[in-house]
């Protein structure tokens, strides 16, 4: 079930937020009081018109911002004033999606998928195995060696995807992971986040897509006009 | 810390192509500025060496006595001097080479023949002990009162006064060159920062630490500095031929020998690499002077 919790709750959960606000500069808060708590192993679709701040909450939660307001807890760390230095460490428990895919254009779609396991100096064995084995998973195996440039946007949709999973985060955060490929991809890369779910992953993924949503059996929470809501898993939907 | 990837696309980056050039100008004009400095060092020293434990005494002419170059005079001061403790040897310069140093001013005619020239005494002393110069200097003058005794001081100082001016400024530009390299080193960095903002974002994002983004600019920078320092050197060693060629024209005398010691060359060829190890420590603070205001 989806769930707001009070304060009192705040208890081992994967991401907690606690009466956040955030405001850029000196403009208006985009969203206020916001406080929710995502367990851990759970599955949450985030939703709500464009501009409602969906985006903004997920760079909370990846540490690209500090909330203006309130505390924030990642992994029972509370992170709110945290040095920088803690951060880095924090971060590596993440897998992030973003919209505009971010892939580094220097590199080659293997080197991309790579990045979060050579920052982590994983043996580079380990990073060949399963670098590999992921873009076979994501249909890609064919273009290890390509530019992200000379890839269609579906295709680095899921080199942004496979690289936000490679080193099997705690929590996944996707900003419309699949608002570049058909249903079918679509359908291909909600599984793969299903599956890092079952094996213990938190997944928050921020859509537009109702047709995606009223298909998986997810909770989900309505962020709009600044205000969080939590709504329960659409019925009839596949788990 | 160094790291041996890159993620960053540094080798294309349009924003710092100009360090190397820079470095190059920069290290070429230190090592002409630290040969400068070693060159007047090493002239000072041979001065110095020269003319210590050295007097020139002049016995000046007798206008009225038959006898020009006062002869008698001349020689009681030699015997005079002779004795003394503190005077190794005493000899009088002969008049032919006094008036082969005047004849690139006045010729070799007889005008020279007939100069009331002065006797010039040329005074080797034991010591150089202010007390033994004084002592020498009052049993000449008690000889011949007229006698001028010169010991250099007054006109070494004096060479020593533009030396060390010179050798001033020359520090003086090694201090600027060395904060030039810093700036740009800053400057670059900074730019570069800007350009590669979204990359580093992303980096941050999948956990990389603020030293290992610092590393891969402080590595570039290094790689920088080495190629261009490495160009300054090549730069310079023509320049030091020319040199040494314009040098080798002057009549000899003027210029002593001078040959700089094996530090010297070591201290040059080390330049490159202190332009790196300056550019490597101001590239790694920059960049974790800028990413300590991110978030």
């Amino acid at each position: 079930m989806a769930q707001l919790r009070k304060k009192s709750d705040f208890v081992g959960d994967t991401v907690q937020l606690e009466d956040v606000g955030l405001r850029y500069a000196d403009g208006p808060e985009i969203f206020s009081n916001v406080s929710l708590a995502i367990p851990q192993s759970s599955f949450y679709f985030l939703t709500g018109p464009s501009g409602a701040g969906k985006t903004s909450l997920l760079s909370l939660m990846y540490l690209a911002k500090r909330p203006t307001r309130g505390r924030l807890k990642l992994f029972g760390d509370d992170v709110t004033d945290a040095k920088r230095s803690r951060l880095p460490a924090i971060r590596r428990r993440l897998g992030v999606v973003f919209q505009d895919f971010r892939l580094l254009e220097h590199m080659t779609a293997f080197d991309n998928v790579a990045l979060p396991l050579r920052i982590a100096k994983v043996s580079e064995a380990t990073v060949e195995k399963n670098v590999t084995e992921l873009l076979k998973w994501v249909g890609l195996e064919e273009f290890m060696q390509a530019r992200p440039s000379v890839l269609s946007g579906g295709q680095q949709q899921r080199i942004a995807i496979a690289r936000a999973v490679v080193h099997r985060p705690k929590l996944i955060l996707a900003d419309e992971p699949t608002g570049n490929v058909d249903d079918t991809i679509a359908f291909r890369l909600m599984q793969l986040f299903v599956e890092l779910h079952k094996l213990g992953t938190s997944v928050i993924i921020a859509t537009h897509n109702e047709h995606l949503v009223s298909r998986f059996a997810f909770p989900r929470l309505h962020l709009k006009a600044g205000t969080l809501t939590a709504m329960p898993p659409a019925t009839g939907a596949e788990s | 810390m160094i790291a041996l990837r890159s993620e960053l696309p540094l080798k294309g980056d349009t924003s710092s192509r100009f360090v190397v050039w820079l470095v190059m100008v920069l290290v070429f004009m230190a090592s002409i500025a630290l040969t400068t400095n070693a060159y007047i060092g090493a002239l000072l020293f041979h001065w110095n060496q020269s003319v210590t434990g050295t007097l020139t005494i002049q016995i000046p002419v007798m206008l009225d006595a038959k006898d020009p170059a006062s002869t008698a005079t001349t020689e009681r001061v030699l015997d005079v001097l002779n004795r003394h403790p503190a005077v190794e040897r005493a000899t009088a310069v002969p008049r032919e080479k006094v008036t082969e140093l005047l004849k690139p001013w006045f010729g070799a005619g007889e005008a020279v023949a007939d100069l009331p020239l002065p006797v010039l005494v040329d005074v080797r002393l034991s010591t150089s002990e202010p007390s033994a110069i004084n002592a020498v200097s009052n049993s000449v003058q008690s000889t011949a009162p007229g006698a001028v005794i010169d010991d250099h001081r007054a006109w070494l100082n004096r060479v020593i006064g533009l030396a060390e001016g010179l050798g001033a400024i020359a520090i003086t530009a090694m201090a600027l060159v060395t904060i030039a390299l810093g700036l740009t080193i800053v400057f670059a960095t900074r730019a570069s920062l800007a350009e590669f903002a979204q990359v580093i974002d992303v980096l941050h994002v999948v956990g990389a630490k603020d030293g290992y983004i610092a590393g891969q600019f402080a590595r570039r920078a290094l790689v920088q500095s080495l190629i261009g320092g490495g160009a300054g050197l090549l730069l310079y060693a023509p320049t030091l031929g020319f040199i040494a060629w314009l040098a080798s024209r002057i009549e000899p005398g003027i210029l002593p020998d001078i040959s700089f010691p094996a530090s010297h060359w070591v201290v040059l060829a080390a330049l490159p690499f202190l332009a790196g190890l300056i550019a490597t420590i101001t590239a790694n603070v920059t960049v974790r002077r800028a990413l300590s205001a991110k978030v």
